[in-house]
């Protein structure tokens, strides 16, 4: 018995040591002992592109820091992080990163002392980013990007919840290992796209649902998971699939390359958290590479299932409006008052200006935050080209109650063929309580 | 960017705008390439210059002259720049020019030629509604528009219908007008 | 070298100077069209006729009044119209004494000159403190007779009678003897030529004589400002002018470095040009839209020299209102005294029953719907042209001419009617248009119109001081109070503008609580100073737009505590006090008998009603406020609103302005508070700024009395009751104490 008892003791020892090792340990990277190579000024605007497409800047910078120092606050149910310097300041940044070191921190969420990152960043997409594309992130980030001297600041989640090594564990779960590998039997179109959807553009981190860990239930289009939808931060990112109506589905190409490179189209206006990456990453990437992505993503089958029935324009809702119908209808009163100026008062919008509410996907998702919460917010400035919005979407939280707010939604998602369904006054609250409105200011992030 | 002027032709500009070409080819752009600088206000038509994204508003304040529509929010917060198009109330600060091509636009200054206008002109005196007068054209404008939809409203249905800003005060004396016009007994 | 093409398009009426229609000449105002003629060289008539010199203010006829070959009467008022009826109240004033039906005249704001300081020392001449009418009643009058007297004259001579024989009827001298009659535009040209007679020389009819004072005479721009042809500064427009829209640091204090795209957006549709202004940058474009868009566009690096020590205004990055609230509440000091009877702190001491609490007031913004513009054009000869929303053409002429670095009497200051002013519209540093307009003007060489977008307007709009109101009040065994400590930390409005001193009190930061006519013996009133970051400004009936709330609010609470009706309690307070006593019993009797519930209305809610007063401008005014709670928030039903001018000009004019009052009360109590974090306002536009809406106006009745006292002021009076009648209503219906602003930030369930 005593035996068997250190034996057990002795197994466990050695469990835990190579735990101990395996959560620490530094992954290897491709670039491990190579030489620091001269940085050329075209790898470094390469790796400006890369960095556009990877949209680094989004959570690296604040509206009021200097490029990649960091500082923006991610709220967590557990804490708040906040995102790091990344400028090649030696002492705060990652001016003594190397190419691999780099690497570990992109593509494996390992820094050079072996501590794990947060999937906050998301390198479950980053490990698929080509070592081509890597290093010349890599040569962006040392001569592209001014040094800053900012220290990071400290998370403020609470041991034990921040002891961050059982994450080498999840990573091993979750995390695929490889690079994006081409798929031979697709064209050079559909390959490009699904790389800058899965890689780069880190797509799914807003668009794929998450389990019950927070992985994201899939990492490419094998899975029918893939892209089709997803809840973060009280938005509801809408499938990027052929859904006809949660979707892309009534979106042609040219539509989604509209979308992604002037932030409207027929069909809508970039809201949201979409707002942010469009100012600072998609309008950025080539008309190929948008041609490239909106390819990829129309060859994503929908799923009838989930979606429903195919949405049609259903003209009577209009009946509801009329004056003596509203009056004792809440939802279409407060509608033609604080909405139909804009979005028109048979919901078909201003397009490509002010969007439709009859048909969008927020209207016909189930998933109501996105609804509820650009109504309480508004949404921040779509700054296109340089110049902001001439139509933004001002916040109703000062003026419509809980109530009021379920009301004009529960209006909105079940007219005019809209199918997303009522709001109630509880899920208003809810996110009034956690939400800000948006800024009035066109926020534009600086990368250089 | 590429930009359209009054006569159909395009010439290349050096900045950096929006290019909603692309964009305006998912509308219906043949219509708008044809018609997108003609405008039907009070009954004469008007070549403008902008591009079809401007505010209507503006469109009628600057490039008109119409200075009777006012500028208050530009955020369809507020009413001030209502006019009618199709005879129903539209805040032009939120209505982009390309979006009422081939509408009928009425204005303030042609209020009076409307015969509901006309009558609520009237009533605004008799009751001696405004006061510095600012909202006025578009509460005259949404009163109107309000008319013509329902000619005898209920105080609810006025209500529902008369959401113009007035920072004066003059809602009372608003809605007075109205229910006068409705033909329903004042209230003192 | 006017624009009239565009009017002519536009379907305007026929803009010919010489026919001046009542549009015309509403479009005049402005300068519009042949409005600028006429200013130029129509009006003022004076400096070409004969001067007569060491007039005072107010006398020179010519300077005022042009009676026109038809009978309208053109008449230049030294207060401008921003919806107060001033305009009217002025033509009834002057038309009483002229004998002319104030419906004959038309009325602009006389251009800035010493013959329009009418209200003498010190204010010499602005539209504000609800002063126009009572300070300048009688020089008014007597310009009007004095214009009779010279027309009588030019009479006399043109019938060859003596000027006993004549007398005169609306509009025209009578000669009853051999039943001849001349009309006033016929003799005008002739009477404004003859000297101006001695003002001593002169008699004012009796108040009983008076066919248009005291009547509800009708507005004389409601229809321009119901057809759209009345001309705001926004609406101005003058030959070659270019359009310019400003985005301003995001605060105050900051200036304009590099602009990272400044050739980018050089670039875009109709720009003409890129300028970095105090404090601002700004694009210059043929047309608003598109210098609006483009500046939005400018990437501007702000650099932040720091608090530099003068007394510009600087907007720390941390800045938060909920922070200086706190810092307000706590600031330690007992504060200047601007009030003491008694011994307030020895009773205080002594007594066994002291109530005690901190009441808050709000930052408000302006919020008028015509956002800020300016117009400004230097002419060849020198001269500067400027139209822009003012209250203070003097004041604001003195400070044009030293941004523009001219001579004063170089600078032609037009005032456009105003789209709503509420205190706006004075000279504050930092919140008006015009000295970008005159920089912009001179740099591109050609006359510029800024507008402020409604963002950059509430970016810069000045506001009603924030203040935390510590009150201490102790009651007799009856329950009566006996002595009131109150301490105010705020910094008032005319320190903020005008300079503080240290050893003075700002009186506009204690009015409303100090003036007030309670009997309570022992009385403390007092203020400490604490300097703000933002800019403070004069907002609809000033310090009594807070402090009246604050202490009626407080002495609805000391009436609990002592267990007498609040009605009560304030006519015990005001015994022997006739004039306040009837007045409290006028509004009482206007809403029906004192019925404070809480009690069941028809419609199933549950209603109480508050009471409150104030002595504002000196005028007086008693108000009910009738409220029910409808999902946590307060609905307000009724006003009764009773008001003691003294004597009146316009009963009509009156209701009105008790009506706007009693909106802006009600929107002030219920949704308005200027909120800023991280040294910004986090309102930009109606949106998160939320004003009064229709569908929240209550029903509002207005109660006159007409006490034969000196006359006071009637913009602004109406305002301070009603936030305390409310929020006393609030209080007593809820039970829970409401001692700040506004409700919708408190949740009720009643
Ligand atoms: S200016 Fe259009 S609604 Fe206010
Ligand atoms: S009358 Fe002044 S804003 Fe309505």
């Amino acid at each position: 018995m005593k035996k068997a008892l250190a034996i057990l003791l002795v197994v466990l020892v050695i469990a835990a040591a190579i735990v101990a090792w395996f959560v620490t340990r530094l992954p290897s990277s491709p670039f491990d002992g190579q030489p620091r190579a001269e940085i050329s000024n075209d790898l470094v605007a390469r790796g400006e592109y890369v960095a556009r497409l990877a949209d680094c800047v989004a959570c690296h910078s604040t509206p009021d820091s200097a490029p990649f120092a960091g500082g923006l606050e991610m709220a967590t149910p557990l804490g708040s992080i906040f995102t790091t310097n990344i400028t090649p300041d030696p002492q705060t940044g990652i001016g003594n990163y190397t190419l691999a070191d780099f690497d570990r921190a992109v593509r494996q969420g390992v820094t050079p002392d072996g501590a794990r990152l947060y999937p906050a960043m998301p390198y479950p997409s980053y490990v698929k980013l080509s070592d081509e594309d890597v290093r010349a992130l890599y040569a962006f980030f040392m001569k592209g990007v001014e040094p800053v001297r900012m220290a990071n600041r400290a998370n403020t989640i609470e041991w034990p919840l921040n002891t961050r090594w059982p994450l080498a564990f999840w990573n091993v779960a979750f995390v695929e290992s490889g690079r994006y590998e081409p798929e031979s039997d697709k064209d050079d179109l559909w390959n490009r796209g699904a790389y800058l959807v899965q890689a780069a553009g880190h797509c799914g981190s807003c668009h794929t649902p998450r389990g019950p860990v927070m992985q994201e239930k899939a990492l490419d289009e094998t899975n029918g998971n893939y892209l089709s939808g997803a809840l973060l931060d009280g938005w509801y990112a809408p499938s990027l699939r052929n859904d006809h109506n949660t979707g892309l589905g009534r979106w042609s190409e040219d539509e989604v390359v509209q979308f992604l490179k002037k932030g409207r189209n027929a069909h809508g206006v970039v809201f949201g958290s979409m707002t942010d990456a469009f100012n600072n990453s998609t309008q950025f990437m080539n008309d190929d590479d948008l041609a490239a992505i909106a390819h990829y993503l129309k060859s994503l089958p929908g799923d009838r299932e989930r979606d429903g029935t195919p949405w049609q324009y259903d003209a009577a809702s209009n009946e509801k409006l009329a004056l003596s119908n509203r009056t004792d209808n809440p939802g279409a009163r407060i509608f033609m008052a604080k909405c139909g100026a804009c979005h028109a008062a048979d919901g078909r919008g201003k397009t490509p200006w002010i969007p439709p509410l009859a048909g969008t996907t927020s209207s016909l998702a189930p998933q109501n935050a996105s609804s509820v919460n650009v109504t309480l917010n508004g949404s921040g400035r779509v700054v296109t080209d340089g110049v902001p919005d001439s139509y933004r979407m001002p916040p109703f939280r000062e003026q419509l109650s809980d109530k009021e707010i379920a009301a004009v939604l529960t209006f909105v998602r079940t007219s005019w063929g809209n199918t997303g369904g009522p709001v109630t006054s509880q899920e208003v609250r809810d996110l009034r309580e956690r939400t800000d409105p948006a800024s009035s200011n066109p926020i534009v992030l600086q990368m250089r | 960017m590429i930009v359209q002027d009054a006569k159909g032709s395009r010439h290349a500009t050096t900045t950096s705008r929006p290019d909603f070409q692309i964009i305006a080819k998912t509308l219906d752009q043949a219509k708008h390439e044809e018609l997108a600088m003609e405008l039907t206000i009070n009954d004469t038509s008007y070549e403008v210059q902008s591009d079809g994204e401007t505010p209507l508003l503006w469109v009628i304040r600057d490039e008109l002259g119409l200075t009777g529509t006012k500028f208050g929010c530009g955020l369809a917060q507020c009413g001030a720049c209502s006019v009618l198009v199709d005879g129903v109330v539209t805040r032009s600060c939120v209505t982009p020019l390309a979006s009422v091509v081939g509408g009928r636009i009425t204005t303030i200054e042609a209020i009076e030629e409307d015969e509901i206008g006309k009558r609520v002109v009237e009533a605004w005196v008799d009751h001696q509604v405004p006061q510095c007068g600012y909202c006025q054209s578009g509460q005259v404008m949404a009163a109107t528009s309000l008319l013509k939809e329902n000619a005898n409203p209920n105080d609810d249905e006025i209500a529902a219908a008369m959401t113009n800003l007035c920072r004066c005060g003059t809602y009372n004396a608003i809605s007075a007008a109205i229910r006068d016009l409705a033909g329903e007994t004042k209230e003192g | 070298m006017l624009d009239t093409k565009n009017l002519e398009r536009g379907d305007l009426a026929s803009p010919t100077p010489t026919n001046i229609s009542r549009r015309g000449f509403l479009l005049a105002t402005a300068g519009v069209t042949a409005g600028a003629l006429v200013l130029s060289v129509g009006l003022p008539a004076a400096p070409a006729r004969a001067q007569q010199a060491g007039m005072a203010p107010g006398t020179r006829v010519p300077a005022f009044l042009e009676i026109r070959p038809d009978n309208t009467i053109r008449f230049l008022s030294p207060f401008n119209e921003g919806g107060q009826g001033i305009f009217t109240a002025m033509a009834q004033i002057v038309g009483e004494e002229l004998d002319a039906d104030p419906a004959a005249f038309l009325v602009e704001n006389a251009p800035a000159g010493e013959d329009y300081k009418v209200m003498g020392a010190p204010f010499g001449r602005v539209t504000g403190g609800s002063m126009s009418v009572r300070s300048s009643f009688d020089v008014m009058r007597r310009l009007g007779a004095l214009a009779r007297q010279m027309l009588l004259q030019a009479a006399a001579s043109r019938l060859e009678v003596p000027l006993g024989e004549l007398a005169t009827e609306p509009g025209q001298v009578v000669h009853a003897a051999s039943g001849r009659k001349v009309s006033y535009g016929d003799l005008s040209e002739t009477a404004m030529d003859l000297p101006v007679p001695d003002p001593d020389s002169v008699t004012l009819k009796k108040q009983e004589d008076f066919s248009w004072i005291g009547k509800p005479v009708a507005r004389l721009d409601v229809r321009d400002k119901s057809t759209g042809r009345a001309v705001y500064a926004i609406d101005v427009k003058v030959d070659g002018m270019l359009h310019a829209a400003v985005q301003h640091a995001p605060r105050l204090g900051l200036t304009a470095g590099h602009i990272r795209n400044e050739d980018t957006v050089r670039g875009m549709t109709g720009v003409h040009s890129v300028h970095t202004l105090d404090g601002a940058v700004a694009v210059v474009a043929e047309r608003w839209w598109n210098a609006k868009r483009a500046v939005e566009a400018l990437q501007v690096e702000w650099s932040d020299p720091g608090a530099q020590g003068t007394d510009k205004r600087y907007m720390p990055a941390d800045f938060s209102t909920a922070a200086f609230r706190e810092r307000l509440a706590n600031e330690p000091g007992e504060g200047k005294v601007a009030e003491e009877e008694g011994d307030a702190a020895s009773v205080l001491q002594k007594a066994e029953n002291v109530v005690e609490a901190t009441y808050f007031s709000q930052f408000l913004h302006h919020a008028q719907l015509e956002p800020p513009s300016t117009v400004a054009r230097f002419n060849d000869d020198g001269t500067l042209d400027i139209w822009l929303p003012n209250q203070a053409p003097e004041q604001f002429q003195a400070n044009i001419a030293k941004v523009a670095g001219i001579e004063a009497a170089k600078v032609n200051v037009h005032s456009p009617i105003l789209g709503g002013f509420f205190g706006r519209h004075f000279l504050y540093p930092e919140a008006n248009p015009y000295p970008q307009a005159i920089k912009l003007a001179r740099d591109v060489g050609r006359p510029v119109k800024v507008i402020w977008s409604r963002e950059e307007e509430f970016l810069r709009d000045p506001m009603r001081p924030m203040a935390a109101v510590r009150m201490r009040a102790s009651l007799d065994e009856q329950g009566m109070p006996q002595a009131l400590d109150i301490v105010s930390a705020c910094e008032g409005p005319t320190e903020a503008v005008f300079g503080h001193n240290p050893d003075k009190v700002d009186p506009t930061a204690v009015e409303g609580l100090t003036g007030k006519a309670y009997a309570i013996p022992n009385r403390r009133i007092s203020q400490i100073y604490v300097k703000n970051h933002t800019t403070i400004a004069y907002w609809r009936s000033v310090g009594n737009s807070m402090n009246d709330f604050l202490y009626e609010a407080f002495l609805d609470e000391l009436a609990d505590k002592g267990n007498i009706d609040p009605l009560e309690l304030r006519m015990r307070l005001l015994k022997g006090n006739q004039r306040l006593s009837t007045l409290l019993q006028h509004v009482v009797d206007l809403s029906g008998g004192w019925k404070r519930g809480p009690f069941d209305a028809e419609d199933g809610t549950k209603r109480a009603r508050g009471i409150a007063m104030a002595s504002p401008f000196g005028s007086h005014t008693a108000a009910i406020a009738e409220v029910s709670i409808r999902e946590g928030q307060v609905v307000v039903h009724d006003i009764w609103e009773s008001i003691d001018p003294g004597s009146i000009v316009n009963p009509a004019i009156i209701g009105a302005q008790i009506n706007s009052a009693a909106a802006l009360g009600t929107s002030q109590a219920l949704l308005e508070d200027t909120v800023y974090e991280k040294g910004e306002p986090q309102a930009r536009n109606y949106d998160l700024y939320p004003i009064l809406r229709p569908d929240q106006m209550p029903r509002v009745h207005v109660g006159i009395v007409e006490s034969g006292e000196k006359m006071g002021g009637i913009g602004e009076p109406g305002l301070p009751a009603v936030p305390p009648a409310i929020t006393n209503a609030v209080s007593h219906l809820t039970g829970k104490r409401v001692r700040s602003m506004p409700l919708s930030k408190l949740t009720f369930d009643a």
